[in-house]
């Protein structure tokens, strides 16, 4: 709403930040209004930040009495017409599921922040472990997709936090940041961009021309799924109801309307897949033994890669930035013709292993390499590839 | 066929308030998917003739209903309305977030006894202890009618339900405390037989600035009256019950279970045991309101350098 007032972006420049500010002021950059949280380690700082940052460009931070209150606050504020955001972590999330299949229900675009720590159960609060990956892509009841980001430094929780904000917007879907204690508690050199530049990236809440449809539909004649803006309560384009039941583009529930209500849900992502899949690759043209990872597992990888590369080995890394919906197609291209491909991850059972191992060739290995609460040593990494290498 | 009963006119007079219902808009006739002695028809068709009366502005008070038998208000609230169904006892964290991004808006909440007190007791708490402005409508009927007649926390104490089938042996919850407790500043207490009284506190929560407090007694006979006796909230008197499988037998029994608060002061605990109050609890205009508090925070901070 109050896009243009002066204290929304800071001053162009490099600052020193630590990576939960760097989200915080991404969001804000991005037009963020309201805030709803619940203090949890190791997102508070996003939450105190914001507590400061936010009324002074005129929007609204509260700490709400629970997750459930937070979450339900941060959708009702995105009903009336806010860019709203929650920050939490993994008890947090597990929580906050309920409402998220509500809004997924309801194409309520919200960003969600899970700085993840070390699970199941209270585990370490300040300690990485990235375990919420599954509960991400499953989030609640019922069928639907979601789109997570992955940022490695606190330069892309700035810069992924306005895409982040984007992509809730235009594709009207749960969106989340994967951050973890380590990149959260990182302090880092951000250069914020200027004024001008940012806003040429936002996408704003508008009302658009069509005032008829105001949930996503299948155009029949192209088979293209149109996604209209978001309604916003309180003005012209809202429907009479919202019913988070299988409803049509005008917002009135049908029992008929089941199946190509949850396709609809699922395939409006899946059809711009070329839009929302954002990847990296480094040295990855001659390789032969891949690197998938993402997150902070990839910043190890790159020491890992460039020692090999100086002993001869021929090994690149593939770096997934959007992590759900996982990109089958360009993974699949990838892994083709490699020798071996080495994952490292910061949980055990490797839920991004778990997705390559969908769409690689059965004769090709797969090598997990599990951390937990730690990170890895790039000689955790080079030792793999060395003994691959052999 | 002549002379043996009451004559009607020839053609049915049209009510005036038949087409702010949305059937009644489409179809011309009430349609409602209430049980025949349900008090949610009273109180969708008070509601729309207050939101009538008052012109008030649809986008300004949008609805947040909560989940229970009343969620099917949604359809024959007024037709202008926004309505948003909301999960099971999240109503209010909903609101709030509404509220707080378009501080124009006053949100008015339907919530059921399980609901609110239920399910979403801790946010019914919270939501009266910022004093927000909005209106939380609490209906009452003692029981869990959607899932089939389960025992609520409001269930009257050694009353029959289906997960109570020897009796109801908790304590039951006192929505009009607990939220006197936690800071509401208009708090109120009704019924259905009551419909003049209901809508007189309704408009005057729409004045109010701050969080209203509405609860509505209201009877179910297919899950409630039928499985109970309506000597229930009399039991000091001995006398032996009627079944209230019909509407004028529970309507009844929710007048004589009823004291007003008045009244109330001069009784002892024994005959108010079982009992419903019913009045004016609290009125404090003057309470500081939470959108309020924060709008002078945001004129602080953006002062502040």
């Amino acid at each position: 709403m109050s896009i243009n007032n002066k204290k929304r972006f800071l001053t162009e420049g490099k600052y020193v930040m630590m990576g939960n500010i760097a989200m915080a002021e991404g969001a804000l950059a991005a037009g963020l209004d309201f805030f709803g949280g619940y203090p949890i380690t190791p997102s508070t700082e996003v939450i105190e930040h914001l507590a400061k940052r936010l009324p002074e460009v005129g929007g609204c931070c509260m700490q709400m009495e629970d997750e459930l209150a937070s979450i339900n606050a941060v959708i009702g504020a995105s009903l009336v017409g806010s860019k709203s955001m929650t920050a939490t972590s993994g008890p947090g999330i597990s929580l906050m599921t309920e409402t998220i299949s509500m809004a997924a229900n309801l194409e309520i675009p919200f960003v969600f922040a899970d700085v993840m720590r070390n699970g199941p159960g209270t585990g370490f609060v300040t300690e990485p472990h990235h375990n919420d990956l599954g509960l991400m892509r499953f989030a609640g009841n019922g069928e639907f997709q979601v789109i997570a980001l992955a940022p490695m430094n606190c330069q892309e929780l700035f810069d992924l936090t306005i895409t982040a904000f984007n992509f809730a917007e235009t594709y009207r879907c749960p969106v989340f940041i994967i951050s973890d204690a380590y990149l959260g508690h990182l302090h880092e050199s951000v250069n914020i961009p200027p004024k001008e530049e940012i806003i040429k990236r936002v996408i704003n809440r508008e009302l658009p021309q069509d005032l008829n449809n105001k949930f996503s539909y299948k155009n029949e004649n192209n088979g293209k799924y149109i996604i209209p803006k978001p309604p916003i309560m309180g003005t012209d384009y809202s429907p009479v109801m919202f019913l988070h039941q299988p409803h049509n583009p005008q917002g009135f529930a049908n029992r008929r309307l089941s199946l190509p209500f949850t396709e609809m849900l699922i395939e409006k992502i899946r059809s711009n897949m070329d839009k929302i899949s954002l990847t990296e690759e480094y040295k990855l043209d001659d390789a032969e033994i891949i690197i998938i990872s993402y997150g902070l597992p990839v910043r190890t990888s790159y020491r890992a890669v460039d020692i090999a590369r100086k002993e001869g080995v021929k090994v690149g890394i593939f770096r997934l930035i959007t992590v759900w919906p996982f990109p089958d197609e360009k993974v699949k291209e990838i892994v083709k013709d490699a020798q071996a491909i080495i994952v490292p991850e910061l949980n055990y059972t490797g839920v991004i292993a778990e997705q390559i191992e969908r769409v690689t060739p059965l004769k090709t290995p797969i090598i997990r390499i599990p951390k937990v609460s730690d990170l890895h040593h790039p000689d955790d990494i080079l030792k793999i590839i060395m003994e691959v290498a052999k | 066929m002549s002379g043996l009963g009451p004559t009607y006119p020839s053609e049915k007079p049209e009510h005036p308030y038949l087409s702010i219902s949305l059937p009644g808009r489409f179809t011309g006739s009430y349609i409602s998917r209430f049980c025949a002695g349900c008090g949610y028809g009273i109180i969708g068709h008070l509601f729309n003739k207050v939101f009538e009366d008052e012109q008030l502005d649809p986008k300004l008070y949008p609805i947040v209903i909560g989940i229970g038998c009343y969620s099917q208000m949604l359809l024959t609230l007024h037709f202008a309305s926004q309505k948003i169904l909301a999960l099971h006892g999240r109503a209010p964290g909903l609101a709030t977030g509404m509220k707080m991004a378009n501080p124009k808006m006053k949100p008015i909440i339907f919530a059921g006894d399980g609901d609110a007190l239920g399910i979403g007791g801790n946010h019914f708490i919270h939501i009266c202890r910022r004093n927000l402005d909005c209106v939380i409508f609490v209906f009452n009927n003692s029981i869990y009618a959607m899932t089939g007649g389960q025992g609520a926390p409001t269930t009257l104490f050694g009353a029959n339900s289906t997960t109570t089938p020897y009796k109801m042996f908790e304590n039951r919850i006192d929505g009009v405390n607990l939220a006197l407790t936690a800071g509401a500043s208009y708090v109120t207490r009704t019924t259905v037989a009551h419909p003049r009284t209901l809508m007189k506190y309704f408009k005057k929560a729409l004045k109010h600035k701050g969080t209203s407090i509405i609860e509505v007694i209201t009877p179910c006979v297919t899950y409630f009256g039928r499985k109970n006796l309506d000597n229930l909230g009399s039991e000091y008197l001995n006398v032996k019950g009627e079944k209230m499988d019909n509407t004028g037998i529970m309507i009844d029994w929710i007048k004589r279970n009823s004291v007003r608060i008045n009244q109330a002061k001069f009784m002892t605990e024994v005959e108010l045991f079982n009992k419903y109050v019913i009045g004016e609890f609290r009125y404090a205009p003057n309470k500081p309101e939470y959108s309020e508090e924060y709008d002078k925070i945001k004129k602080l901070a953006m002062e502040e350098k």
